[in-house]
């Protein structure tokens, strides 16, 4: 079972979670096979070894904990540091 | 599902024509051959894999198309509609890729775009139905939509309702019916580009002639399709099977 979850209630399916999960090619957001075509997080996640995802989520409240519900957009404090921030090494000026 | 068309009509003579032509087509072969044997991984690979290849050229038709049209040409729903449809054409792409990446057939979307079976070669059938999308351009976008919607748009529901219905494998077949909604919007918005926007008797000769070109290159887009995941040898000059009058 994934450590993510989407909440489609509060989802506005911009897609940037699925464009940064392909972009480090864990591939773990995928377009789900049904007529809304939601985005879903599938198994592949390992979060919280990767929190990409939430890094670049725009809408408060979307991503959210599988098993507790918490809610990870925008990113608290234990998963926005050093090691899980993504890109690991800032732009240059 | 019978799409709600008047039966006179621009609107109705395209789509007929082109139910016509999608009533039976080369992708059938593969669904028979599913059927029969089921596909095996490196045909469902292919498949799915040509099919990923023609939506993700879509970006670079419509891309030509969206840059062509002027503010106020349509009314602002029509247009938003239009970019809706280009949205479920990615969406589209991306569930092929998605399924090939999910199968593991390839490990990354890199490695897709790098794999013989997901490359595109503009010497080909896809390349020729690309570039007469691409060639639309020219033309306002009542004929482009009246052409396209209304000729490889019918088509590519006719046989994707068929794999909705019964290609033998589930994960296949759920990404076909899930797409089934959208290609009738586009059908439907052709319906509607040409009730509503193409009154000229030149348009309607023009639109006549553009459809059964585009209808014309996507039947033959599906038929090196089907012989590529059927194994069979490419066509050769004179073996194309596609008809389309034109004049």
């Amino acid at each position: 079972m994934p450590g993510l979850k989407i909440d489609h209630e509060k989802c506005t399916e911009c897609r940037m979670c699925y464009v940064a999960c392909r972009e480090i090619d864990i591939n773990a957001v995928v377009v789900s096979a049904t007529s809304r075509h939601l985005l879903e997080i599938d198994d592949r996640c390992v979060y919280p070894k990767c929190t990409v995802c939430l890094m670049y989520c725009p809408a408060e409240g979307s991503i959210v904990d599988a098993v507790s519900g918490k809610s990870l957009v925008p990113p608290p404090p234990e998963v926005w540091t050093e090691h899980l921030r993504w890109p690991r090494v800032p732009a240059p000026r | 599902m019978t799409l709600p068309v008047e039966n006179n009509g621009l609107a109705a003579e395209l789509l007929r024509q082109s139910e016509h032509d999608g009533a039976v087509t080369a992708m059938d072969a593969v669904l028979s051959a599913a059927h029969k044997s089921g596909l095996t991984n490196d045909q469902c690979f292919r498949l799915l894999a040509r099919l990923w290849t023609l939506k993700r050229l879509m970006y670079y038709v419509y891309g030509a198309w969206a840059q062509g049209l002027n503010l106020n040409d349509y009314p602002p729903a029509v247009a938003y509609l239009f970019g809706k449809q280009i949205y479920d054409e990615s969406t589209h792409e991306m569930q092929y890729s998605d399924e090939i990446l999910r199968r593991g057939w390839a490990r990354t979307q890199k490695k897709i775009f790098a794999h013989p079976y997901g490359q595109f070669a503009p010497a080909t059938r896809v390349g020729a139905y690309i570039f007469c999308l691409r060639a639309l351009a020219n033309y306002p976008q009542h004929l482009r939509l009246a052409a396209f919607n209304l000729g490889p748009k019918v088509i590519e529901l006719a046989w994707t309702e068929r794999f909705a219905g019964s290609c033998p494998d589930p994960a296949t077949r759920a990404v076909f019916a899930s797409q089934l909604a959208e290609t009738r919007s586009h059908i439907l918005m052709g319906r509607f580009h040409v009730e509503r926007f193409l009154q000229k008797d030149v348009d309607v000769e023009l639109a006549r002639r553009l459809c059964a070109e585009t209808r014309r290159d996507y039947l033959f887009y599906l038929e090196e399709v089907a012989r590529f995941v059927l194994g069979m040898k490419e066509e050769e000059a004179g073996d194309g099977t596609a008809f389309a009058d034109i004049d």
